[in-house]
């Protein structure tokens, strides 16, 4: 690079700190600017990107496409939504040991499917998701069968004398918002540290990353559970925003939405994820006309990401982010 | 309790007939692509809206109304492998699952928007019984055990004499030195997927009368039983396509008496999870393919 051009650059103003702290008060203040409507999907938008944070570490970073995603929300929604109605305990308890329970069942789950390459792989996670659509359905003393588990409580906080409930849906938006920013941080830190630059090596070369001492196996694995984490605290916020959990929950539809968030925004990158579940959340709410047409267009809109948008929007933000921060 | 056995085995078999149609297709267009197609239970769906279709409002009779249905699935079978597959070769995973997930959403619902999301009557087919060495045995089923046979010995005779059959297996073994001596893949995949399509179809047709009820969303079921089979019978290998899906099929079949009729449908994914913990490839597999 030239000297010239470096003074170029040097003279151009980098709009990115403005635009991010833009960003954060249009996310803070949405409910108030925004319909009832637009602060429901944008709950819906950020539950969504949990599971997709999740599948973003695995397909994005380690290289292993997966549909078991909807598997571990619904495991998550049937933990926190059991423990709510049947034992009434907090939100915050509900949601660790949803997180917690995911993230165990996955340690079972992924023994197996791991051994498995693309192919294989993707046709066992996607079993988990028939199969624990079939004991949602079956095990009728524990899930109640196809009528689910209603009428589940707001979220509550309880810590020593002080409670809080979370009425209305700017209080859950503001909740959402909070747990949202956190895991993006959380997979901010994974994708950071050393752990994230092996899980690039997996994906790049397996068989290099393996020969330089890269344990590879436990690697995948331990990513395998952290999806499933992250999955399984969507599907406990789901359960509670919808105040519903039925067999429903474990559908193919949600694992296939998740996959399209994170390779349509852009795989490997986490503001890809971020912008995926906007967008694609933003993109089903508007084409409500009719359940029919709906899923008609949004099975357009993937063939469209397959031929023209191959790296999802990732190279657009890319550049967007690139043009207004001066370089080139 | 013998006979009981004996009787369930032999429907699990028709089942499995059932299934070894619509997979072998599913897995000859996975040899010569080296993608799942997601949407395969569609054209098995297509396939039986195209006869229901023909007999409640051309008035045809069931044997024409097998061909109208098939017919009609070739047709859209090739404007979708126009469109779409063909475009496939040589695309990562990722733009397999998505591409064909997007096909089996847009022709599920187009079918649902048209014709109503409920559940139709199909009128058609040969639904008395015949008595065979003691057991009855409804003249549908033993159509589709006869069709079964014949497809299965054809397409082994095409594979292997045929000019097509033989592009069929280059194209599976290396697609670039196929394009090298003059293959041209895209035509191979083309055709492939339409022959494909067409099974998926003939099955459904072939299965409609047994099941009798049609409706839009039957597909998805279809896709989520053949997969299992595909995998089990070693990716784009024809005759472990057809045991792998007999053996779902008498599995099916037996845990529905045995276990609960709830359980029937996740019989093949436990039994795959199962089976790829013991041998990672695939049943017929001696070695790792894909």
């Amino acid at each position: 690079m030239s000297l010239t051009e470096t003074a170029q650059q040097a003279r151009r103003r980098d709009l990115r700190i403005p635009l991010a702290a833009v960003l954060i008060v249009l996310a803070l203040a949405a409910p108030f600017i925004g319909s009832r409507y637009i602060t429901h999907s944008l709950i819906i938008a950020l539950i969504f990107m949990l599971p997709a944070h999740g599948l973003n570490l695995l397909v994005g970073y380690t290289g292993l496409l997966s549909l078991a995603q909807a598997a571990f929300f619904g495991i998550g929604a049937y933990t926190a939504g059991l423990l709510a109605v049947t034992y009434g305990t907090p939100f915050y308890v509900n949601l660790l040991a949803a997180g917690a329970v995911s993230g165990a069942l996955a340690l079972p789950l992924g023994i197996p499917a791991l051994r498995l390459r693309s192919t294989s792989f993707v046709m066992c996670t996607l079993g988990f998701v028939i199969i624990g659509q079939a004991i949602a359905k079956n095990w009728i003393s524990l899930t109640r069968g196809d009528m689910g588990l209603s009428s589940i409580p707001k979220p509550y906080f309880e810590l020593g004398p002080l409670s809080f409930t979370v009425s209305g849906t700017t209080n859950f938006y503001y909740l959402a918002l909070i747990i949202g920013t956190l895991a993006t941080f959380a997979v901010w830190a994974i994708v950071r540290s050393p752990a994230g630059r092996n899980m690039v090596a997996i994906r790049e070369n397996e068989t290099l990353a393996e020969s330089l001492g890269v344990p590879t196996w436990h690697y995948k694995l331990i990513v395998f559970m952290i999806s499933a984490v992250f999955a399984g605290v969507g599907g406990c916020l789901y359960a509670y925003y919808l105040t519903v959990v039925s067999p429903l929950t474990f559908q193919m539809y949600y694992s296939t939405t998740m996959l399209i968030i994170v390779l349509g925004g852009g795989a490997g990158m986490i503001s890809g994820t971020v912008f995926g579940s906007l967008l694609f959340v933003g993109l089903t709410e508007a084409l409500r006309i009719t359940p029919e047409l709906r899923m008609i267009a949004y099975g357009v809109c993937l063939l469209v990401l397959v031929f023209w948008f191959k790296k999802g929007c990732a190279p657009l933000i890319n550049r967007f982010w690139n043009a207004i921060g001066g370089v080139k | 309790m013998l006979s009981t056995i004996l009787e369930q085995t032999v429907n699990g078999i028709v089942t499995g007939s059932v299934y070894a149609i619509v997979a072998v297709g599913m897995t000859m267009i996975f040899g010569v692509l080296r993608a799942i197609n997601f949407a395969h239970g569609e054209y098995y769906m297509l396939g039986t809206f195209g006869a229901w279709f023909s007999i409640d409002y051309l008035g045809l009779s069931y044997e024409a109304s097998i061909i109208v249905g098939v017919l009609a699935t070739i047709a859209v079978a090739y404007v979708v492998g126009q469109l779409v597959m063909r475009r496939m070769v040589g695309a990562p995973a990722e733009s397999g699952v998505l591409a064909t997930l997007g096909i089996a959403l847009i022709l599920q619902n187009t079918i649902i928007l048209v014709f109503g999301g409920g559940y139709k009557f199909f009128a058609g087919g040969y639904i008395e019984p015949v008595s065979i060495l003691g057991f009855s045995l409804a003249q549908q089923r033993i159509l589709i055990l006869v069709v079964c046979l014949l497809v299965f010995i054809g397409l082994e005779l095409m594979v292997s004499y045929t000019r097509l059959g033989m592009a069929m297996r280059a194209v599976s073994q290396n697609v670039e030195c196929c394009s090298v001596v003059g293959i041209d893949v895209p035509q191979v995949v083309l055709r492939t997927f339409m022959l494909g399509a067409a099974l998926a179809a003939l099955s459904g047709v072939l299965t409609a009368p047994v099941n009798v009820s049609v409706y839009g969303g039957m597909g998805e079921l279809i896709t989520f039983k053949t997969l299992p089979i595909i995998i089990m019978g070693g990716l784009g290998n024809v005759r472990g396509t057809f045991v792998a899906a007999m053996i779902l099929g008498v599995a099916e079949s037996l845990v529905a008496t045995y276990v609960g009729l709830q359980f029937r449908d996740t019989v093949g994914f436990a039994t795959l999870i199962l089976m790829l913990m013991w041998r990672p490839h695939g049943l017929f597999s001696t070695q790792a393919r894909f």
